[in-house]
């Protein structure tokens, strides 16, 4: 009884620590993309950054954080919103840039300003690569919380490595499981919503 | 946004020494062209030629090096180059109909940012759908690619017209048709241009698709201006070889040589004859009753002339008589040759001429018939 508490306790912090980097991940994002639109240098200068985040290991962006910001819920959160910065960006991008140039071209020659062809060409075209973005998010997001455990994070990762470090089997279960669980949840529920969002005329 | 038209009406749209370069090459090299108000004025020539560059400097897609561009003799530069394109028709090949928009907001998309009410949005839909042969009922709510090519292009025509331009400019909108659907476009879009009597300068590099519908003809190589004149002036007299060789005169009219004056001359049907004898007073009458604008006058091969409505009624007020009033106009024998009789026509300022035959009239020749005939 005692572990079902604390298990469901780590499940509850594994699920706010994950969702907080991704909200985070979100909110960053959002006005990197919004200001590159107007400028390319900085754009390329994001993508730069975001691609560089990427090729480092998932458990050395969590290292690293530790002599910058320390340890504990609040570093943790920012080692896995680095880390989930990157598809978000890229799959928005995307979407974004990868219309049909004849489509930009008919709707400035029809007269719709540059904010009107992001707000109604660029963006619809890119709502389903940036929620396919996000869903990668969220599931990197949730492994990498399990990582995040080290740098006392807290959630299911403490009670995966206390099982390791025991050599107590039962114990790594009641952590790996509910993070699988998690896994298989947030793949479900993100398809589920992806087919709601994506506009009709795309569904077939 | 307040809607602020730039122009209401095309008088003339002016390219004036207009030159444009992609580094060390000219897309367009000191143009000089007027469109005039009312007209299809049709661009010409191979890829690459400078047609959809001149083109689409006109609503500032691309601006010019130097030269100007000016509607109704204010440059085009003077325009907020939203209003400017908003007051211009804009159709090209690809269409550009938005993918996630149904046809209704597709057209009704620039109506929307221009702050109508959503009632007058959809009955303004409705009639261009109408316009473009579209049953409103039937397309209003589908998405684009529930649509045909020629069904998109009809609601790309219609997205066009949502704000009533005065000038459209069209870049191959007919293009990547299959022949028949483009030849059955084309027509539609005749009677539409001709209901609507816009000013349109028309890309395409379809020489029969330019003779259908074009008033005049611009012929652009390299991107200069070559020639610009009627299909007519093209034919008969090609600036150089290479407009020779895309209007095809030599291939395609090789047999006008062949051709006589009966081949191409109209039937001349009684009604239009006015015989010796009539007064003025009663020609005026049978004109007016028969709802004719214009009639022959016949008395002998050597006095036959051709009044119009107006001549008759000068004529009665004047107390001349139908002789007096009549103008002389050239004659024929069906069996000359067709090119003999079009310089004749030419050479005297004609644009008909009778066709005698056994020195009865039998028909009527007019000279900007002889292409339609032909193609």
């Amino acid at each position: 009884m005692v572990l079902t508490g604390e298990v469901l306790q780590a499940t509850l912090e594994h699920l706010l620590l994950a969702y907080a980097a991704l909200a985070a991940g979100i909110l960053v994002a959002a006005p990197l993309i919004f200001f590159s639109l107007y400028s390319a240098k900085l754009a390329s200068l994001i993508m730069k950054f975001s691609n560089l985040v990427q090729a480092i290991p998932s458990f050395a962006v969590v290292a690293l954080v530790v002599p910058l910001i320390g340890i504990g819920f609040t570093p943790a959160v920012i080692a896995i919103m680095l880390r989930v910065l990157l598809p978000i960006i890229k799959n928005t991008y995307i979407g974004l840039f990868n219309v049909d140039p004849a489509l930009i071209e008919s709707s400035k020659g029809i007269g719709l300003s540059e904010f009107q062809i992001i707000r109604h060409v660029r963006l619809p075209n890119a709502y389903p690569a940036i929620f396919a973005g996000i869903k990668f998010a969220a599931i990197l997001a949730n492994s990498i919380a399990v990582l995040t455990a080290l740098i006392g994070g807290g959630g299911l990762g403490s009670i995966i490595f206390e099982g390791l470090t025991n050599f107590n089997t039962s114990k790594v279960l009641a952590g790996t499981l509910p993070v699988i669980g998690i896994a298989l949840f947030l793949d479900f529920s993100f398809s589920r919503i992806e087919r709601w969002l994506t506009p009709e005329y795309l569904q077939k | 946004m307040v809607s602020r038209k730039p122009f209401d009406r095309i008088d003339s749209c002016r390219l004036e020494k207009v030159t444009k370069k992609y580094g060390d090459r000219f897309a367009v090299k000191n143009l000089n062209l007027e469109i005039q108000g009312g007209e299809l004025l049709i661009l010409i020539g191979r890829s690459g030629s400078g047609k959809t560059t001149a083109l689409r400097m006109i609503n500032r897609l691309i601006e010019p090096d130097s030269g100007s561009i000016s509607v109704n003799g204010i440059d085009v530069r003077e325009f907020d180059p939203i209003l400017l394109r908003r007051n211009i028709g804009y159709v090209i090949q690809n269409i550009g109909l938005l993918p996630h928009l149904r046809v209704s907001e597709n057209i009704g998309l620039i109506l929307k940012l221009e702050s109508w009410k959503e009632e007058k949005i959809r009955e303004r839909v409705k009639y261009l759908l109408n316009l473009v042969s579209l049953p409103p009922q039937i397309f209003m709510e589908r998405y684009p690619h529930e649509l045909s090519g020629g069904q998109q292009q009809r609601v790309g025509l219609a997205r066009a017209m949502a704000m009533d331009p005065p000038l459209f400019l069209m870049d191959e909108p007919f293009g990547a048709l299959d022949p028949l659907l483009r030849s059955q476009l084309q027509d539609e879009f005749c009677k539409i241009k001709k209901e609507l009597g816009r000013t349109i300068v028309f890309v395409t590099h379809d020489i029969n698709e330019a003779f259908r519908l074009g008033d005049r003809i611009a012929v652009m190589n390299n991107a200069e201006l070559v020639q610009v004149g009627t299909p007519e002036e093209l034919i008969f007299s090609p600036a150089n070889d290479l407009v020779a060789e895309i209007v095809d005169s030599k291939r395609k009219y090789r047999h006008i040589d062949a051709l006589k004056v009966r081949d191409i001359m109209q039937p001349l049907e009684k009604r239009y004859i006015l015989y010796p004898g009539m007064s003025a007073a009663s020609a005026l009458d049978y004109m007016v009753k028969v709802g004719l604008e214009v009639a022959l006058v016949f008395w002998n091969p050597e006095n036959t002339g051709r009044v119009y409505l107006n001549d008759v009624l000068n004529a009665v007020s004047s107390g001349k008589s139908l002789e007096e009033a009549a103008k002389p106009l050239p004659l024929f024998s069906p069996e000359i040759s067709l090119l003999e009789a079009l310089a004749r026509l030419k050479a005297e300022g004609e644009s008909m001429g009778l066709v005698l035959e056994a020195d009865k009239p039998a028909g009527i020749l007019f000279s900007d018939r002889v292409l339609e005939n032909l193609i």
